[in-house]
């Protein structure tokens, strides 16, 4: 509860910074739309026309695009600070003040800075469902509506556990590390169906860095039912694990700060 | 009664490595590296009782602010035990970190691109201080630190010296009983230490606030702290009273006389009187210094006085901050508690 109350002050005084620097604020907004458009004209170039993927119409495609594009968007909101863990807050010493406070330290770095224009790319990607739903042969109720609901806060929270560890990585090595970027290009596997893939990959997405479970699998599991039921399951196993995983590793980290000189 | 921080035999130690220059060392430094310890902190040990003000000095890098970070939770100590206000800092950092303030004069903890009045009313909910307390508290910060005019001001564009003010205004915003203050009159000008020290001393004495400052500024210490410890290398070298140190090290006093003429100051500077020694400081100036032990002041002037005319005397008194250079400097270990 207090926690809660924490999290609307967090984001109201975030707000006001944003409204000061309002140019950055609707370049950022322009950029990540352009993006996100950018991305879904790959998909239609690559796709579209009559290059089908074996199995899948092209309307199911864009079904998996644009669903995929729900959990990540939430995750985008908080996600700035652990991109920039390492440089702003561990080398410059802001860890410190983070501390310093009576409030859980992992809490202040997710929500300290919220990117709120990244829930645009959840209106695109809701945009993109909605207009190929027709064109899908599959009922889509309260109980499947339900399901995504759920699978998206799922997904949004494997995504912060994941990045949550690499941002740990730095605790020990103080210098700046490049696993992020190439851990955040994997994600856009996760979009497409996962059997175009080798087996290598299959089990990479699936079982090391699940982003498979974060997008594919509850989007599968609306368009093909049955075949996707046990993965769609796990999704919940898998997240608390990836969670309760990352937590360890972030306290281990906490652990092992060595702080600024001053 | 116990004290309100105990400190036993308190060790960290940092973990580097040695960087090989080049890109052939980084190379080799990504695949092999050779860790080297440093003992930033040496089994220290102390205890400091409720509402008492500690000034703890060292030169720089002597593990002052590794002390503070581990006493308030930052950093988790090698070996070696804390108990401050009943909790194990590091531990039960989140119920421990309320009941401290702190304060770091090389680096805000306010929020930098809001202004200074929003991040009092953030850290108003992070710490459930209720309006009434937060208006009154306000109210008594303003009285003597004026920060009301620079509240609307984001934190980036303010003074060094309002910068400190608000600072320190926020660290004590939920009254704890406990302050920790690394350095917090460095780099101010006169009128903002004095203004800082003042309102240390008033908040010590209306709520019995336990405070330990760490400063390079030794007029701090002479206006805040009865208790001094002295640290350097991560050994405690000395821990008590400012006016025990000076005692102990303080054994030579120097006098300063004006001389009528050349011939005067010639004569001075030649004296006869033992175990003192004379420097000609000027064409007709001279200092005569002598230990404590065996001449008093007063009786150095009285034999000056009546061999030659002299026509002014300043006394001149080892000061407190050659004291501590000797310290330093020599590294002697003074006292151990």
């Amino acid at each position: 509860m207090r926690y809660l109350s924490l999290l609307g002050q967090y984001s109201l005084q975030y707000a006001k910074v944003r409204m000061e620097h309002r140019a950055d604020f609707f370049i950022s907004v322009a950029t990540m739309t352009l993006a996100t458009v950018f991305g879904l004209a790959v998909v239609f170039l690559i796709f579209g026309g009559n290059r089908p993927v074996p199995g899948w119409t092209f309307a199911e495609l864009l079904f998996l695009y644009g669903y995929s594009l729900l959990p990540m968007a939430l995750f985008n909101v908080i996600s700035v600070n652990l991109y920039q863990f390492a440089d702003g807050y561990l080398i410059q010493g802001k860890f410190d003040r983070v501390l310093l406070r009576p409030v859980n330290s992992l809490f202040q770095i997710l929500f300290e800075q919220l990117r709120v224009e990244a829930l645009g790319d959840a209106v695109l990607g809701l945009f993109v469902m909605m207009s190929v739903a027709p064109r899908i042969d599959v009922p889509l109720g309260a109980a499947q509506i339900l399901f995504l609901i759920v699978a998206v806060f799922c997904g949004a929270l494997l995504y912060t556990a994941i990045f949550v560890m690499l941002a740990t990585v730095s605790f020990w090595f103080e210098d700046k590390v490049g696993v992020m970027p190439p851990v955040y290009n994997l994600i856009a596997f996760g979009r497409y169906p996962l059997d175009i893939y080798n087996g290598f990959l299959r089990v990479l997405l699936s079982w090391i860095v699940p982003f498979a479970f974060a997008s594919f699998y509850p989007a599968a599991l609306i368009l093909r039912g049955d075949r996707y039921l046990l993965h769609a399951a796990l999704l919940p196993v898998v997240t608390i694990v990836f969670c309760g995983l990352a937590l360890r590793v972030w306290e281990q980290g906490v652990r092992n700060y060595g702080s600024t000189g001053s | 009664m116990p004290a309100l921080i105990d400190v036993a035999d308190l060790v960290k130690d940092f973990r580097g490595f040695k960087r090989q220059p080049g890109i052939a060392g980084a190379i080799r430094n990504l695949f092999a590296r050779e860790y080297t310890y440093t003992r930033a902190v040496d089994h220290i040990s102390f205890q400091i009782p409720s509402s008492e003000m500690v000034g703890y000095i060292g030169p720089n890098g002597a593990g002052k602010s590794t002390t503070i970070k581990m006493l308030t939770g930052i950093l988790m100590p090698t070996s070696g035990s804390i108990v401050s206000n009943g909790f194990e800092p590091f531990g039960q950092r989140t119920r421990y970190t309320r009941t401290i303030g702190v304060v770091f004069g090389q680096r805000t903890q306010l929020w930098w691109d809001i202004p200074v009045v929003e991040s009092f009313r953030l850290l108003q909910n992070i710490y459930d201080v209720s309006d009434a307390d937060y208006k009154a508290r306000m109210k008594r910060f303003d009285e003597v630190l004026e920060i009301e005019r620079y509240l609307n001001t984001p934190v980036r564009k303010l003074s060094l010296g309002e910068r400190m003010r608000c600072d320190v205004a926020a660290a004590l915003l939920h009254n704890p009983p406990i302050l920790f203050l690394d350095e917090p009159t460095i780099g101010l000008d006169i009128v903002a230490k004095e203004h800082i020290r003042e309102f240390l001393k008033q908040i010590n004495q209306q709520y019995g606030t336990t405070m330990l400052l760490t400063t390079h500024d030794l007029a701090d210490i002479e206006h805040l702290c009865r208790r001094l410890m002295v640290i350097d290398r991560g050994k405690l070298l000395f821990d008590g009273p400012l006016a025990e140190l000076k005692r102990r090290l303080w054994r030579e006093n120097a006098v300063k006389f004006d001389l009528k003429d050349r011939e005067a100051a010639d004569r001075l500077e030649h004296t006869d009187i033992p175990f003192v020694t004379a420097e000609r400081a000027g064409e007709l100036t001279v200092r005569l210094r002598f230990p404590r032990e065996t001449h008093s002041t007063a009786e150095v002037i009285r034999r000056v006085v009546t061999t030659v005319d002299v026509s002014d005397i300043a006394i001149e008194g080892q000061s407190i901050d050659d004291v501590v250079k000797e310290i330093y400097t020599t590294n002697t270990l003074v006292d151990k508690v």
